[in-house]
């Protein structure tokens, strides 16, 4: 083997060999562990659909959040228009209602404010021009 | 290359999927199991690679984008599996590829699946000492006779890298053979 040069020797093989028969049923053997595999693809797809589920979700909130603020600004313009009109020109609740609306706290409150001591009383009539006329009447 | 692209579709259409491939696994069984089995020198370990190769290229096969042959694809998973095969088996026994693979060749005598003389013994044990890198490129280049462009798209690496690595190998081998 001094003289051995790999390109000048006649071509030496691997030498392996396989079982009689191996390559005609290992078509089977492999076709037969397919259908196992199916599952997962089916998988992979459900998991993509949830994804897409999720985008659109995502892309529904997004789009709809300028459409969100500008309802609600219109709607508190509105309101408090609404009710200022409501008040100034369409309310018709009576005294009488008033009356009946107010509790015995809301009377009692009431009557603190009239608690005022004959002093202010006197110099308020003092002062008051119209006092003889009260007087007479 | 159009022919492989009408291929590829019968292979990914559910009607047309089993015929497309068992002709795949017809054409291309031998020249991967050869492939396979040059890397893992054993028959059963072979047997399993190529089984695994196989499923993966199904699985992924939808993947696949024709930027590269269906051949070459189809050799990468193989030398994939192969390699990672090997690893994990030397992990497992707690020793490492290189020493693995030389245990092997050297009770090659033993294998029933192994047929060879003297010089073919020989030439596996100057193999086998190899860097991976080097012994991948010779034994495709060599034992299976793959042209080194297609050679380039397999393993990703430049025809004149794979060139030198060969012409390595080649010496390596021959100082091997010509001082045992």
């Amino acid at each position: 083997m001094k003289n051995f040069n790999l390109g000048n020797e006649p071509k030496i093989t691997s030498g392996f060999t396989t079982p009689d028969g191996y390559f005609d049923t290992f078509s089977e053997k492999v076709l037969a562990q397919l259908p196992k595999q199916q599952p997962k693809v089916i998988s992979i797809f459900s998991s993509k659909k949830n994804w897409y589920f999720a985008v659109a979700a995502i892309l529904i909130l997004i789009l709809s959040i300028p459409l969100f603020t500008k309802y609600s600004t219109q709607q508190e313009e509105i309101d408090s228009a609404t009710l200022e009109n409501y008040i100034a020109y369409q309310s018709n609740i009576s005294e009488e209602e008033i009356v009946n609306l107010l509790e015995q706290d809301d009377l009692d409150k009431m009557k603190l404010d009239f608690n005022i001591d004959d002093a202010a009383i006197e110099d308020a009539l003092k002062s008051n021009s119209n006092l003889e006329q009260y007087l007479i009447d | 290359m159009q022919d492989e692209k009408d291929f590829i579709q019968e292979l990914l259409n559910p009607k047309t999927q089993n015929v497309a491939f068992q002709k795949l696994l017809r054409d291309y069984q031998r020249p991967l199991y050869n492939h396979i089995r040059n890397i893992v020198l054993n028959h059963d370990d072979a047997d399993d690679v190529l089984q695994n190769t196989f499923i993966k290229v199904f699985q992924y096969l939808k993947d696949f984008k024709g930027e590269s042959k269906l051949f070459s694809w189809m050799y990468r998973i193989a030398t994939n599996e192969a390699i990672t095969f090997i690893k994990q088996k030397a992990k497992r026994n707690g020793t490492t590829s290189e020493s693995m693979q030389t245990r092997i060749v050297d009770n090659l005598r033993a294998d029933t699946f192994f047929d060879g003389n003297e010089i073919q013994i020989k030439l596996q044990k100057a193999v086998a000492l190899l860097p991976e890198k080097q012994q991948l490129v010779f034994k495709m280049k060599y034992y299976e006779e793959i042209k080194y462009e297609e050679l380039s798209e397999i393993l990703g690496t430049s025809v004149g890298a794979l060139k030198a690595s060969y012409h390595h190998a080649v010496k390596k081998i021959e100082d091997f053979v010509k001082n045992n």
